[in-house]
This record gives structure tokens, C-alpha cells and sequence, in this order.
């Protein structure tokens, strides 16, 4: 979108006019020149959360891979990086500055990196390169566990860094209780990100355990998550909320031909003779198990599907998911996957540039802060200006504003306006609500229509005055719609 | 018989009385009353979603806590035996300090709730309690289990970093023997669970840790093995047991023995039933205990704040005023020491300044007389003289004798301000003895007695030298042929004549001068003795009124100080007597506090432990 270009120069500019004023200073040089190179790195996206709560299974299950985690001696994890490359690479990163290379070896289900040298305990950063396609459009970044009390001390060591440092949050929750939320808010803080809250999403990570693991606890789990979303404490802090099945999805990516079979053997046996046996891990490795798989067999698939997996999977063979592929294409559809990568593609990777612009306004307001000297005002009169006249804040602003169910909209005017405004993806087929290939002149029309219809919105003396501010914004977001349908092509075509 | 728990409860209640505290009195009442009730209560805790309605479900066979996938549990509820099943919703005011909680179990508001209601959750509806009041569910159903006397109390999850909220919640409301954390097996127990442990075990010695969910967690095992591993570092002695309630359920459902036996509830029923028969002795011994133990600290700590403030409590009191009243008598003795030696200095330095000055000015006086008579012929002019050096010694005298006056009222003042911090800075009243008239001293100077140069003497004077003169003219003028009497030796006998007559003159004039001068001189030595005498007199004379008016002073001053650092010193003696006396009482208080808490430590301990180092008060 032409704004969107707009916000993308004028904070390239002001990131520039900022070198000059501190082209005296080495640490605020070095801070904006990393915050101008990150503009053209793909997105980064940090997984955070509190301690066992699946991140590093969620980063295997985005990446289909099992390259997570790297632990550093004693289980103590460290901020790995994992970002695309031609070949498997691990670095580490110590504190003394020393860099290591380290010795990657693939496996069948992705690999394993040897932490070896002389103090393992130093490494403050490892960055791993692995050829995939999901890390071209963004990086990951798996993070240590929160520490606990994060949520009511606020500043946890480490914790802000990394959220300083990406641009876009997976915050991994089991059951978004009050210290997450508590934790969320506190790391929202500086002009910035209070103006555009846009950056988190809210995962309900393993999601196959609620209710105990029942066969539908991954429905039920959707639902939660659907509850929460409606919620406005937690609409506030976050784009969405989903939930997702971690190792179920992961157990789907990657399911190879032997699990398969040993699942097949499974669901071949009577329901009634499996069931007592799928009562309790114990029962399912135990030596009176009926079937003829060795008991070596039968943890490793509780390991790598959970007990929920298990069940999960042979009812889905006996209901017809019955060959490799369809079954890992149904247990990444159940699990959660599927719209947890939408919705990353259509929050983060779709709006990069606008998350990459707002973390670059977030740290140019920390180096004004923390260093204010002469031409520092100028400079962040010039980032309140951006931050209050770009559209696309506005846009995330009002997005915010219509989940937080501020403006007591109706329902399905609350839904277009949302749409257009880029709630459900940012291009103009999903702004304009059309699920096909839809011909300029089609998509021509359908914005006018928007277009008229939310102008006589924000005249309409029956709405209140935050109401018809809101369909202004959309006004203008549908005019820059038509804008690029124009810019794209001749005029004479469109009409 | 009554236990020995119950004795050192009692005991514990009477000390509570003695010490004035009815506060703690409530509390170990409540306690009393709690132990002696022959039912069991089983406050279950926990995280959200750790499985805790479910585990009290599973517990008794039968659905009535709510179980659900979000945070479903919003009231305590406490599930009882009951012959047929009820549901009551019990709204009461929180005990308010100064009412009596016998007021607030009477204000208690019981709404009876529809029984099928209670499963599904008829808390989320009744959410809105307010500040004052709390708000549980009583639940009855008749189950052999709760028949023997178990009361289970499930509480909502609990979801903050500070133990204290959650203790004041519902964990004090409880009233719990015997405390159940869940935690669920999918993970190892957090720093959050084991502080909300630790602080619970300061109230409640009877912990048991529940790992819920063993059913769909593969490594179960080890994260009970690490459990016990964290619990045993951080000091809970607590029981880990894992579970698995949807075990349980399914065993229920089709009566499979062994399923149950797998749950690993028959293990907790089984420990539940114990603590519930050995209440009387080993439970109620330690909770007692414990209680008491609490109780003795919170009197002690008073006592022990008492003595310690006792030890520099000296610094009111008379202890303080007898410390002061003694500063005062040293300073006093440094005082007076300080005003004689001022005293004593500034008079030596005014007399010699005294007599320095008087002898300056006579100087002055003795040399201009020198200098008027090396020119003049005092004899003439005597009279006039006379006059001058009258005057002259009269004024000098004067002057000497106001500097004097003046310096002595600066010394009375100098003396004086040593006693300005007593409010004795006034000058005493004196009059100097005014010297008579200076003059007086002076004897009329006589005039010496001068040789006069007669006209006589001036002939015969005249005639010697003109003799000498003509003779050698004459003779040498006869060798001339001229007569030994002619003009030229007349002439020059005449010359020698004069000369020898003035030559006469100079030197009388001479010495009648001096003459003067030693009869001045000694005029004047005179005069200086004899005013010196007096000056110094006068001196003497204020030194000694000085020391008499100001040791009078000392004396007053220090009789005054005296009596009140005596004053001070009995009020000091009877305080120390006083002190020692409610030492010896705090002593004794403490060590009965000391023998109790011993008791207290015994049964919570048990024998076997009793050796342990006791952590009695420190005394």
C-alpha cells in the first residue's frame, strides 16, 4: 500500500537524520545502524514464554524440523537464533566476544548441535542457520523460560531484551492466567508500543492436555481460546489467541513410516481390547500390552505424540486418515498448525514492514532517552508526528480498539470494518473480503462501494464521535485501496 | 485423660491471659476447638488448571466440584458427609477487628443451592463477593469416606507470586488439618508452588503433595523423583503421591480394581485415614504444637523487644538524671578551678601592667624636667616648676588609677562569664577604695639649697682674675720700658676679670641644676612608691572581693547540684532495685514461655526428633 511506503521512507529518513545527530555517539550509532540493517532482514519473530511451556517444541513445529532446543550444559537454555542459510550452521556467540563455530549433526528428524569448547557456561548467544522456506520470511527466536514472579516484578532479566529486540512476540502460554497477562502488560511500555499494541499473539500452547487429555481437548482447547480472545483484558495486549496442540503438530511434520506403521497396528486392533491400554502412559509401556510392538517402540511414540497423540491418531486412522500423509496433513490441521502459520503469515510476515518500522521508532524513542542531547527534541517531535499520523497505526490502532470492543459497534459493521482495515490479512483480496481471484474491476467496485458506504459512516450524526473518527480511518484505508488499484494499472482499464 | 497437646494448649491460653493478649487467645480457641473436632478437614491448593476439583471429585466418587477446561472453580467449596445430598451457599462477614467472631458466625447468610447446579459451576455466577464477606459452597453427600469424618475444602486456583494473599484467602478460612497441593506431572513443581509451600508449612505441619495427571505424563516418575528431590531442598517435610484422577473415575465407572489400584488414590485415601484416626494423638500433637509454638513467639517477642531495650533504655529515666546530675558536680569542680586560675593570672598581669604604666608616665615626667633643666636655672623659676610637676604627677596618678578601676571591672566580667551557664554572671556589687587625693602623697617638694652668687663673691672672683692678668701683662710690658701699671695690663687684668667671673657663674648655675634634678628625682621616686603601694593595694583588695563573692557563688552553686545529684542517685537506686525486679519477672516469664515452647517443640517433632537443637526463645 502507498501509505504503507510512506511510513516504511519517512522512518528510513528519520532513522538517518538520528545517525547525524549521533554520529558522535558509538553506542547510539552502533543501535540505529543495527536498527537500519534489520529493515532489510526478514521479520523477527521471538518465542517467549514461562518455563516447560513448549517453546522449543512450537519453533520445531513451525519448522517441521527437530532443530530446537540447543541447551547450554545443565539444561540451561540461552537466545538462539534461527534464521534461514544454504547449509546447517551453528554459532555460538560468548560473552568475551569469542565466536565457535559448532559441529552440527543431521539426524532423521532434523539435528543436533554438540556444544563443545572450553566454557559452555559463557555462550550468551547461538545463531543457527538451517535451509528451510519458512525462514526466509521471518527469523525465530527461541528464548530462555521466563524467570518465575516475571509477571509481578516486571523487569526480568533477559526477558525484555529479547522483546526489545523482535520485532513481533509468540507469547506460549498453558492456560493465560494473570501473571502472563501481567507480564504482557509490563512489556508494553514507551509511547510506541502503547500506540500500537500489535506485535504479540497469545499461544495456548499445549493444548493437548487440557481436560486431561481427552480426544476433543484440542476442540475444547479452541474454544478457550476463542473465550479468552473475546476478552478484553486480553484483546488489549495481544493481536489473537490460539491454541495449539504443540506436540501433536510437531508429531504430524515429522511423522515418518515406522510410527506410522506401529500407529496402523494400533488402530487395527478392537477399540474395546486398546482402550484400557490407553488409559495411562504406565498401561501403554507396560508388559501385558496386547499388541505386538516392543515396548521400545511404543515410548518412543509416547514421547514423540504424548498420550493424547496416540489416541488422537489411531481414531483418526480408523476413521479414514488411513496413509502416511493424510494422517500428518489431519494432525497438523487438528493441532492447531494451520492457523497458527496464517495467522503468523497474515500478523507478522504480511505487515513486516510496519512491525519492522515500529520496532525501529521503539528503539530510536530508547536511544532519545537514554541519550538526549541537542536536536534529540526536534527528533522525537518528528517520531510523535509519524507515530500519530501514519495510517497503518492508525489502522492497527483501530484494530485494536474494534477487538477491544470499545466502540460498541454492531457486529457486522464491527467485522468489515475490521476486515478493510486489515484485520484478516493486509492484501486487497482479504481487505475486501473475496476468497478468489478476483478481477481488477471487480475488486474496483467492491472498494467503491466500501468506499461510499463508510464515508456516509462518518457523517452519520447517529454514530458517536469515536465511531465516525473510526470510519474516517477506514475511509481513508479504502482510498488508498482504490489508490493502488489505480497506480497499478491504467486508469482506462479500471473503468 | 487429656492429651498432652491439650495441656500445652491450655497452658499456652492461660499465658495468653496473663500476658494481656485475648488477640492470640481467639486464635489458639479456634485451634482448640479445631483439634478437638473429631473430623479431619483437607484443604486442597494449588495452581489454576492443576486438577484439584477433580482430585476431590475422584476422592469421593462423585461429581461435585466443577471440573471444566478454563478456570472453573471461583468459591471454596467444602464437601461433607451428609445422609442425603444438599448444597448450601454461605455467605459470612469476614471477623472485623474489635467484633467478636462469635457475632460473625451468627451474621452467617446460607442460601441452599439446587444440588445438580453445584457441578456445573455455580460459582462463576456468584463471583461478586464483596470486601467484607466471605463466600464458600457447603456441599453434602453421603459417601462412606466423609462418613469417618473427612472433610475436603477445594479452593479456587490460585494464581499470584505472594503466598501471604493466598494464605489470608482461603487457606485461612479453612481451618485445614491437613493441606493437599496438586501439582500436575507434566511438569516439575515451580518456584511459585514451593514458596506458597513453605509458607503454608508455617501454619500447617501436614502437607501432602498431589501429582495429579500421572495418566498422560510418559516421565512421571522422574519429575516425582525430582519433586521430592526440590521438596527435601527446600525443607517441606510433605509426602509426594501421585495420582491420577481420571484413573480413578474410569475404575469407578467399571469397578476395575486394578485401575484404582494404578490412580494411586487407594495410597491417599489410605494416608488420609491415618492422619484422620492418629488425629487425637500425632496430628493434633504436632498442629497443636506448632500453634503453640507460633502463640510463645508472638508473647516472647515483646518480652525479649523489652529486655533488649532495657539494656539502652539508660539513656531516660533516672538513670539518665543521675548520670547528668554527676556531669554537673564534675563540671562544677572544673569551674571553680578554671575562675580562681583566671582570677589569680589576670590580677598578676594588672599589677605589673599597673606599675608598668604609673613608672612609664613618671619617666616621662623625670625626662622632660631633665630637659626643662639643662637650659633653665631652676632658681628663678621654682615656683612655677613646682606647680607644673604638682599637676603633672596628679595627672599621671589619675589616669593610672582609672585604667586600673577599668581593668578590674574587666576582670570581675572575665571571672563572671565562667558562671554564665549558671546564671551567676552578674559582677558582684563593689566600691573601690578611692585613694585620697593623689597629691596628698607629695610631700611639698623643697627647693634645694642653692649657692648664690653674691656681689661680693663676684668682686673678689672678679679681682683674682684680673690679678693674674695685669701682673703678666705688666711684666711683660716693662720689658718694654713701660711701668708694670699701664693701660695694656689694666686692660688685660680687666679682661681676665670678666672671664673669671663668668667662668664662676656657669659653673654654679651648673650645679644648682643638678641639684634640682636629684631633688626631683627623688620627689618623684617618691611619689611612684608610694601610689604603687596603693595601687597594688587597691588590686589586692578586688582580688579579694572578687574571690570571696564568687566562692560564695561556688558554694551556693554547688550545694544545689549536690543535693540534686543525691535526688537523682536514691531515684536511681530505687529504679535499678525496681529494674531487676521486672528482670527477674521477664526471666521467669520467659523461662515458662521457654519450658512451654520445649513442650510445643516435643510434639511437634515427636520423640524421636525431640533431641534436635530447640530453637527456644533466647532468654
Amino acid at each position: 500500500m502507498s501509505g504503507m511506503d510512506r511510513l516504511d521512507e519517512s522512518v528510513w529518513a528519520l532513522l538517518h537524520e538520528a545517525l547525524r545527530v549521533y554520529q558522535d555517539s558509538p553506542r547510539a550509532t552502533l543501535h540505529l545502524r543495527h536498527q537500519l540493517a534489520r529493515f532489510e532482514q526478514p521479520v523477527r519473530i521471538a518465542v517467549a514464554g514461562p518455563w516447560q511451556s513448549g517453546k522449543s517444541t512450537l519453533i520445531n513445529a513451525i519448522l517441521g524440523e527437530e532443530v530446537a532446543p540447543v541447551e547450554v550444559g545443565d539444561g540451561r537454555q540461552t537466545v538462539t537464533w534461527y534464521e534461514d542459510g544454504p547449509a546447517p550452521r551453528a554459532t555460538a556467540y560468548s560473552a568475551g566476544g569469542v565466536v565457535q563455530e559448532l559441529p552440527v549433526t543431521r539426524s532423521t528428524r532434523g539435528m543436533r548441535v554438540e556444544l563443545s569448547g572450553p566454557r559452555p557456561d559463557h555462550v550468551t548467544e547461538i545463531v543457527v542457520k538451517w535451509p528451510s522456506r519458512t525462514l526466509r520470511h521471518m527469523t525465530l527466536v527461541d528464548t530462555p523460560a521466563l524467570p518465575a514472579g516475571a509477571g509481578d516484578d516486571g523487569r526480568a532479566d533477559g526477558g525484555d531484551g529479547i522483546l526489545d529486540d523482535a520485532d513481533a512476540v509468540l507469547y506460549l502460554t498453558r492456560d493465560a492466567r494473570d501473571s502472563d497477562l501481567r507480564f504482557l502488560h509490563r512489556a508494553q511500555e514507551g509511547a510506541v508500543a502503547n500506540a500500537a499494541p500489535v506485535n504479540v499473539l497469545l499461544v495456548l500452547s499445549r493444548a493437548d492436555e487440557v481436560g486431561g487429555g481427552r480426544v476433543d481437548a484440542l476442540l475444547t482447547a479452541r474454544q478457550l481460546a476463542r473465550r479468552h480472545r473475546r476478552d478484553p483484558r486480553v484483546g488489549a495486549l495481544c493481536v489473537s489467541v490460539l491454541a495449539l496442540g504443540g506436540l501433536v503438530a510437531l508429531a504430524g511434520r515429522v511423522l515418518i513410516d515406522g510410527d506410522f506403521g506401529a500407529l496402523a497396528v494400533l488402530a487395527a486392533m478392537p477399540r474395546a481390547d486398546l482402550e484400557p491400554y490407553l488409559l495411562s502412559t504406565d498401561r501403554f509401556v507396560g508388559p501385558a500390552f496386547p499388541a505386538s510392538l516392543d515396548a521400545g517402540l511404543r515410548r518412543g511414540l509416547l514421547e514423540r505424540f504424548g498420550l493424547f497423540g496416540v489416541r488422537l491418531a489411531t481414531t483418526l486412522i480408523r476413521a479414514g486418515f488411513d496413509s502416511r500423509p493424510k494422517l500428518s496433513a489431519e494432525l497438523v490441521r487438528r493441532s492447531g498448525l494451520t492457523e497458527l502459520r496464517e495467522a503468523l503469515g497474515r500478523y507478522f510476515v504480511d505487515r513486516a514492514e510496519v512491525l519492522k518500522a515500529r520496532s525501529a521508532l521503539a528503539a530510536l524513542e530508547r536511544v532519545l532517552r537514554a541519550e538526549p542531547r541537542q536536536g534529540s527534541a526536534q527528533l522525537s517531535a518528528r517520531l510523535e508526528q509519524i507515530l500519530a499520523s501514519a495510517h497503518d497505526f492508525r489502522e492497527l490502532r483501530l484494530l485494536a480498539a474494534l477487538a477491544d470492543a470499545q466502540l460498541s459497534l454492531d457486529a457486522e459493521l464491527s467485522a468489515e470494518a475490521v476486515r478493510l482495515i486489515g484485520g484478516n490479512g493486509t492484501a486487497l483480496a482479504a481487505r475486501l473480503g473475496i476468497d478468489y481471484q478476483a478481477s481488477i474491476g471487480e475488486l474496483w467496485e467492491l472498494g467503491a462501494d466500501a468506499l461510499g458506504r463508510w464515508q456516509d459512516h462518518s457523517e452519520d450524526p447517529l454514530l458517536n464521535l469515536d465511531q465516525r473518527r473510526a470510519a474516517q480511518v477506514i475511509v481513508r484505508s479504502c482510498e488508498g485501496m482504490l489508490a493502488e488499484l489505480a497506480g497499478g494499472y491504467p486508469p482506462s482499464r479500471v473503468q | 485423660m487429656a492429651p498432652i497437646w491439650l495441656d500445652v494448649l491450655d497452658e499456652t491460653a492461660r499465658l495468653c491471659v496473663a500476658h494481656g493478649r485475648t488477640d492470640l487467645l481467639e486464635r489458639l480457641r479456634q485451634k482448640r476447638a479445631q483439634l478437638l473436632d473429631p473430623r479431619l478437614r483437607v484443604l486442597v491448593i494449588g495452581e489454576p488448571k492443576q486438577g484439584k476439583s477433580q482430585l476431590v471429585n475422584a476422592l469421593i466418587n462423585a461429581p461435585v466440584c466443577p471440573v471444566g477446561d478454563g478456570p472453573t472453580t471461583a468459591l471454596p467449596t467444602v464437601v461433607q458427609h451428609a445422609e442425603t445430598p444438599s448444597a448450601v451457599l454461605v455467605r459470612s462477614p469476614l471477623p472485623v477487628a474489635g467484633r467478636p467472631a462469635a457475632d460473625a458466625s451468627r451474621a452467617e447468610d446460607r442460601i441452599p443451592l439446587p444440588m445438580e447446579q453445584v457441578a456445573t459451576g455455580i460459582g462463576g455466577k456468584l463471583r461478586q463477593r464483596t470486601a467484607d464477606e466471605s463466600v464458600h459452597v457447603e456441599v453434602g453427600v453421603p459417601r462412606a469416606l466423609l462418613a469417618t469424618g473427612l472433610v475436603l475444602i477445594d479452593t479456587p486456583g490460585t494464581d499470584t507470586q505472594d503466598p501471604a494473599r493466598v494464605m489470608n484467602g482461603t487457606v485461612g478460612f479453612a481451618r485445614a488439618d491437613v493441606v493437599v497441593m496438586v501439582s500436575d506431572a507434566t511438569r516439575e513443581l515451580s518456584v511459585t508452588e514451593l514458596n506458597l509451600l513453605l509458607h503454608v508449612l508455617q501454619s500447617h505441619p501436614h502437607i501432602i503433595v498431589a501429582l495429579s495427571k500421572i495418566d498422560i505424563a510418559p516421565q512421571w516418575r522422574a519429575v516425582a523423583e525430582r519433586n521430592r528431590h526440590h521438596l527435601a531442598n527446600a525443607g517441606i517435610p510433605a509426602a509426594l503421591i501421585p495420582v491420577s484422577a481420571t484413573l480413578r473415575l474410569r475404575a469407578a465407572r467399571s469397578n476395575d480394581r486394578d485401575i484404582n489400584a494404578e490412580s494411586g488414590f487407594p495410597e491417599l485415601i489410605a494416608r488420609l485415614s491415618r492422619d484422620l484416626s492418629r488425629k487425637n494423638e500425632v496430628l493434633a500433637g504436632a498442629t497443636a504444637g506448632l500453634t503453640a509454638r507460633t502463640v510463645i513467639e508472638q508473647l516472647a517477642a515483646p518480652l525479649r523487644a523489652e529486655l533488649s531495650t532495657r539494656d539502652d533504655a539508660d539513656d531516660s529515666g533516672p538513670m539518665s538524671r543521675l548520670r547528668e546530675a554527676q556531669r554537673a558536680v564534675d563540671e562544677l569542680r572544673r569551674l571553680s578551678a578554671r575562675w580562681q586560675n583566671s582570677l589569680n593570672d589576670e590580677v598578676t598581669d594588672l599589677i605589673s601592667d599597673i606599675e608598668y604604666d604609673l613608672r612609664d608616665r613618671t619617666r616621662q615626667i623625670l625626662r622632660k624636667v631633665d630637659e626643662a633643666f639643662d637650659e633653665a636655672d631652676p632658681v628663678p623659676a621654682w615656683e612655677t616648676f613646682q606647680e607644673w610637676l604638682e599637676s603633672n604627677l596628679v595627672e599621671a596618678a589619675e589616669a593610672n588609677y582609672e585604667w586600673l578601676v577599668q581593668r578590674c571591672e574587666w576582670i570581675a566580667q572575665r571571672v563572671a562569664d565562667n558562671f554564665r551557664g549558671y546564671g551567676y554572671d552578674a559582677a558582684p556589687d563593689w566600691s573601690l577604695t578611692t585613694p585620697q587625693d593623689p597629691g596628698s602623697h607629695l610631700s611639698a617638694i623643697e627647693q634645694p639649697p642653692v649657692d648664690r652668687f653674691t656681689p661680693v663673691q663676684k668682686v673678689i672672683t672678679g679681682l683674682k682674675g684680673s690679678y693674674g692678668g695685669l701682673l703678666m701683662f705688666g711684666l711683660a710690658t716693662t720689658l718694654a720700658g713701660m711701668p708694670l701699671i699701664n693701660p695694656i695690663s689694666l686692660g688685660a687684668g680687666a679682661l681676665f676679670g670678666g672671664k673669671s667671673i663668668h667662668d664662676e657663674s656657669r659653673s654654679l648655675l651648673k650645679r644648682r641644676q643638678a641639684v634640682a634634678k636629684g631633688a626631683v628625682q627623688r620627689h618623684v621616686d617618691d611619689f611612684f612608691i608610694k601610689l604603687n603601694k596603693d595601687c597594688k593595694d587597691t588590686v589586692r583588695n578586688v582580688q579579694r572581693t572578687l574571690r570571696d563573692h564568687f566562692t560564695a557563688v561556688t558554694e551556693e552553686l554547688q550545694e544545689a547540684i549536690v543535693q540534686s545529684f543525691r535526688t537523682a542517685k536514691q531515684a536511681a537506686d530505687a529504679d535499678a532495685v525496681e529494674r531487676d525486679q521486672r528482670q527477674r519477672q521477664i526471666e521467669q516469664q520467659m523461662k515458662r514461655l521457654g519450658a512451654l515452647y520445649e513442650q510445643a517443640q516435643e510434639l511437634l517433632t515427636g520423640r524421636a526428633t525431640a533431641s534436635r537443637v530447640p530453637l527456644g526463645p533466647r532468654v
